[in-house]
């Protein structure tokens, strides 16, 4: 294992610090025209008449893309799992913020001022702004009617669901649910609400297309290139094969970047104006372009005297806002996950994903995992307070562990929770009962520490496609993405170890559908377990064929032979040897090359009804832990320090996979602390980085992260992933020590002050049992 | 209204003609090409698009170009000297202190100006001087180990 478990420093890590990589932002092309987007100023609304004709006529405006371009389509919607979302708004307008039209000009600044010349005569309907309003009869409907993606995923694997405003319902039943009520000792119930964050990934959406014949070139800040091709083969009647999509790397995607998003309306401009269109969106447009899901969760648990978990029942709501993007499939991601790393015989989950006329919301790193872990970590901590139990002693009672079965049925593998756990208690030194004041009494510190348990999309397919050069060096061609993840780096690690040669004679090549086959995308922490796989799987055939052909001309058999730094030797000796290239040479003659295609494939199936079966390839695993320090006069809450231990199966670089669990921690923080998009009457108050705060380097505690080695029998040299899990536990922990300082318990995010005061204020009123979301505000 | 403005980027003598609301982010990036300070925020408050104005860290999207007559600029691609990266680009490196890219040739440059009046920095120092550079990816723990592992400012 010459390459695997070395933390070399990022291969782009030159072209990073010296600011020379090229993002998207900044790609030109010549005779590229730019384009910015008209957008609704209602939350809800018909579109009674659009005259874009003024700003047509505007000097240097090349033409804008309207409703009326869309009228002889079939079919103008997009969406990965509901073609709800139209190129631009047809009808009606969904959202304050809905794309309405896009004007293309020679300047980004004519461009601007173009908009204001669009005239468009609206008429308010009525709106619905809270999921669980948006679920009641007499709502508004969202969507009259909405049709099936067939693109992306075999719609058994996407739980639909009618009722009102309702995109998505997946529901898992197990066991016995009233009789494990029955016999409880103790029941608990509580609501709790976490707002909608926004991923704030830096470089903001950013796309160029050009029509070259009746073929299309895309160049995006997209997580899923192959997927956004296999979307606009859908959207646009192409052959996959018309459509090349190139991902350059991108600054930060956190999930925002997934699935169309710019692509169809440049697309269609750049068809429209015969020129080539670029659209860079400004940071507000980033905020309404995709944001978390607002989230309620309603978790109910029956426990024993001594502390075993008997039955839990939750109902999670999730408020997808206007469109449904990936939604419907996060809720049936949580509902695997949603009753936490326990084992609970009896179980009944439902989640909902629900329309209301507010931005778009989607994946964000953790999907929804942070948001069902501030309830059900809180939960255990509230139980064992209840019962007079260590918080750590009671959740060691019930973990789960390597080899027992997860709440859809699978095996669990490679889940060393325990592990994790024990880890960060130590760390922490932790101690339940201190809770210390300063000599003034007004600053309290206190522990905390929460578990998780985090799916993976399943099913899902990578590809990778090698070739052995006619040097013998090896191209790898994946659209994965490099994303500051470390794709640029673990990917030719894992490929080196798998081909025998030294890392500096392969290249990966990344994010270009041209050259590189399927691969369903650079989330869920999917890329080093399934593209590992993939290229393991490729560089094993490459092995094959060049054993056979050494075989021949080394006259020995092929288990005689053994590959090392480039070349095959018959084993034990040095002069029976041949390099990669003269291996090639002497079959094909001069520059004849080897290829390989290989592939990762995982498989679920889930029963409609009970939502068990498979439904995640694998589960990762963690704990989080931190100590707080709250000031009861003012109320703020610092972080002064964190602890996170994750199993990553293998770390194929191990200062990376520390990189990735210290920043993860880090963004969950941030979101427990500060972050929250605040809504009224359907207008986004904090659509900006002044209103909407980001953690700061004054704020940010040192994140100890711990990773853990516990390998999966499946991952490639046993890795599984490192990029979002930690961010999984860090609210509940941060929640659970907060509530261990001020003896009170908070259930809405952010921790932020005000909460915090009236949280004291109240501290002597009952707890809010369920219907009452959240604290007093 | 058109100025037309002397300033020296990176060692090298400039002559531009920038107009009265033009940047001096949109100035270095569409006028002369130099893509490594980024708009983020747009507001002046990420850090982002930070360059040095005269060794003073500005936020270069809410700075007017026609603000930096006479005036000398370091960006950041001015630090590298031929291959050679300067003490701070090899830091982030070597500590991994970039994941994405997107923030860390502003956050170089703030740490830089930082180092330029203050060679033995505290922690202290350097959480007042990066306050304004905001990183979504690391969560800043490798940055503040990348520049207090440069001293004496790196000369």
């Amino acid at each position: 294992m010459a390459q695997i478990g070395q933390s070399i420093l990022q291969l782009d890590g030159r072209d990073k610090v010296t600011g020379t990589t090229a993002y998207t932002v900044h790609l030109e092309l010549p005779g590229m025209a730019y384009g910015k987007i008209l957008r609704s100023p209602y939350p809800h609304a018909r579109i009674l008449r659009l005259d874009a004709s003024r700003a047509e006529r505007t000097p240097g405006v090349l033409g804008v893309l309207t409703a009326a371009d869309l009228s002889d389509w079939q079919n103008p919607y997009f969406g990965p799992v509901i073609r709800d979302q139209p190129i631009v708004a047809i009808d009606k307008v969904h959202f304050l913020g809905d794309p309405v039209a896009v004007v293309a000009a020679e300047t980004p600044e004519i461009a601007a001022e173009a908009l204001d010349l669009i005239e468009v005569e609206y008429k308010e309907m009525s709106a619905v702004f809270d999921a669980q309003e948006a679920m009641r009869e007499k709502a508004p409907v969202i969507h009259e009617r909405i049709m099936r993606s067939t693109a992306l995923f075999d719609p058994a694997h996407v739980p639909l669901a009618g009722g009102q405003n309702v995109c998505g319902h997946f529901r898992l039943r197990k066991g016995d649910l009233s009789l494990a009520f029955q016999q409880a000792d103790e029941i608990f119930e509580h609501v709790y609400t976490i707002p909608p964050t926004q991923h704030c990934a830096f470089e903001p959406h950013a796309v160029l297309a050009r029509w070259v014949g009746d073929r299309v070139e895309v160049w995006s800040s997209t997580q899923n290139p192959a997927v956004v091709r296999a979307e606009l083969a859908e959207l646009f009647s192409l052959p996959a094969g018309n459509i090349r999509v190139v991902a350059p790397p991108l600054g930060s995607g956190f999930g925002s970047k997934l699935f169309l998003k710019l692509e169809p309306l440049a697309v269609a401009l750049a068809s429209k104006v015969g020129r080539p269109v670029k659209i860079v969106l400004e940071r507000e447009e980033v905020f309404l372009t995709l944001t978390e899901p607002g989230t309620w969760v309603r978790i109910k648990t029956a426990v024993s005297r001594e502390g075993v978990l008997l039955g839990r029942e939750m109902e999670i709501i999730l408020d997808t806002g206007a469109y449904a993007d990936i939604t419907p499939r996060l809720a049936r991601g949580i509902g695997l996950v949603g009753a936490g790393p326990y084992r609970i015989p009896n179980l009944s989950i439902d989640v909902y994903a629900v329309y209301t006329n507010k931005a778009p919301a989607g994946a964000l790193r953790g999907v929804i995992g942070r948001q069902a872990c501030w309830a059900y970590e809180q939960e255990m901590d509230q139980i064992a307070q209840r019962l007079g139990m260590d918080a750590i002693e009671l959740r060691l009672k019930n973990l789960l562990h390597d080899g027992d079965e997860m709440h859809a049925g699978e095996t669990l593998q490679g889940f060393a929770l325990q592990q994790c756990l024990e880890r960060v208690r130590k760390a922490l030194d932790w101690n339940s009962s201190t809770v210390t004041t300063d000599t003034g009494g007004q600053k309290v510190r206190a522990k905390g520490v929460a578990c998780f348990v985090k799916h993976t999309m399943t099913p899902a397919q990578s590809f990778a496609r090698l070739t052995l050069e006619e040097d013998g060096s090896l191209a790898v061609h994946v659209s994965s993405v490099e994303m500051g993840q470390g794709a640029a780096t673990a990917l030719p690690q894992m490929a080196a170890e798998a081909m025998g040669l030294p890392v500096e004679r392969v290249s990966v090549y990344f994010g270009d559908t041209a050259s590189a086959p399927y691969d369903q995308g650079t989330n869920s922490s999917r890329t080093i377990f399934h593209m590992g796989r993939a290229i393991v799987d490729g560089c094993g055939q490459l092995r094959a064929e060049l054993l056979a052909h050494a075989a021949r001309l080394l006259e020995a058999s092929q288990e005689d032979l053994e590959i090392s730094d480039g070349r095959v030797a018959v084993k034990g000796t040095h002069e029976r040897s041949l390099g990669f290239a003269e291996i090639l040479g002497r079959t094909f003659g001069f520059g004849g090359s080897l290829s390989a295609s290989g592939m990762s494939k995982s498989e679920a199936y889930l029963d409609r009804e009970t939502g068990r079966g498979k439904g995640s390839t694998y589960y990762f695993t963690g704990a989080g832990g931190c100590e707080v320090e709250v000031d009861l006069e003012t109320g703020a809450v610092r972080v002064l320090r964190y602890v996170a231990a994750n199993n990553v199966g293998r770390a194929i670089n191990p200062m990376l996979c520390a990189a990735q669990i210290e920043g993860s921690a880090a963004a969950g923080i941030s979101q427990t602390l500060f972050e929250e998009m605040r809504w009224e009457d359907g207008q986004l108050l904090n659509p900006n980085l002044v209103d909407y705060r980001l953690i700061t380097i004054c704020e940010a505690p040192p994140v100890e992260a711990i990773v853990v080695e516990v390998p999966h029998g499946e991952g490639p040299f046993g890795a599984m992933g490192a990029g979002e899990p930690a961010i999984v536990p860090t609210s509940a922990a941060i929640g659970n020590a907060v509530a261990r300082a001020l003896n009170v318990r908070l259930f809405s995010l952010p921790l932020t002050p005000d909460k915090v005061l009236a949280g004291l204020l109240h501290a002597d009123e009952p707890e809010p049992g369920p219907g009452t979301a959240g604290t007093p505000a | 209204m058109e100025h037309q403005i002397r300033c020296t980027v990176n060692g090298v003598e400039r002559s531009l003609l920038v107009s009265s609301d033009e940047t001096l982010l949109k100035m270095l990036t569409r006028q002369l090409g130099l893509c490594g300070a980024r708009e983020v925020c747009g507001m002046g408050v990420c850090g982002a698009c930070t360059v040095l104005v005269d060794r003073v860290p500005i936020s270069s999207c809410t700075y007017l170009a026609p603000f930096v007559d006479g005036s000398t600029i370091v960006t950041i691609e001015g630090l590298a000297l031929g291959r050679t990266l300067h003490p701070l680009q090899e830091a982030f490196n070597t500590f991994g202190a970039s994941q994405c890219g997107y923030c860390t040739p502003g956050m170089i440059l703030s740490a830089k100006a930082l180092l330029d009046a203050n060679p033995k920095p505290s922690e202290a120092d350097v959480k007042r001087a990066l306050a304004g550079n905001l990183c979504r990816c690391t969560g800043y723990h490798r940055i503040m180990k990348a520049v207090l592992s440069v001293v004496d400012g790196g000369k």
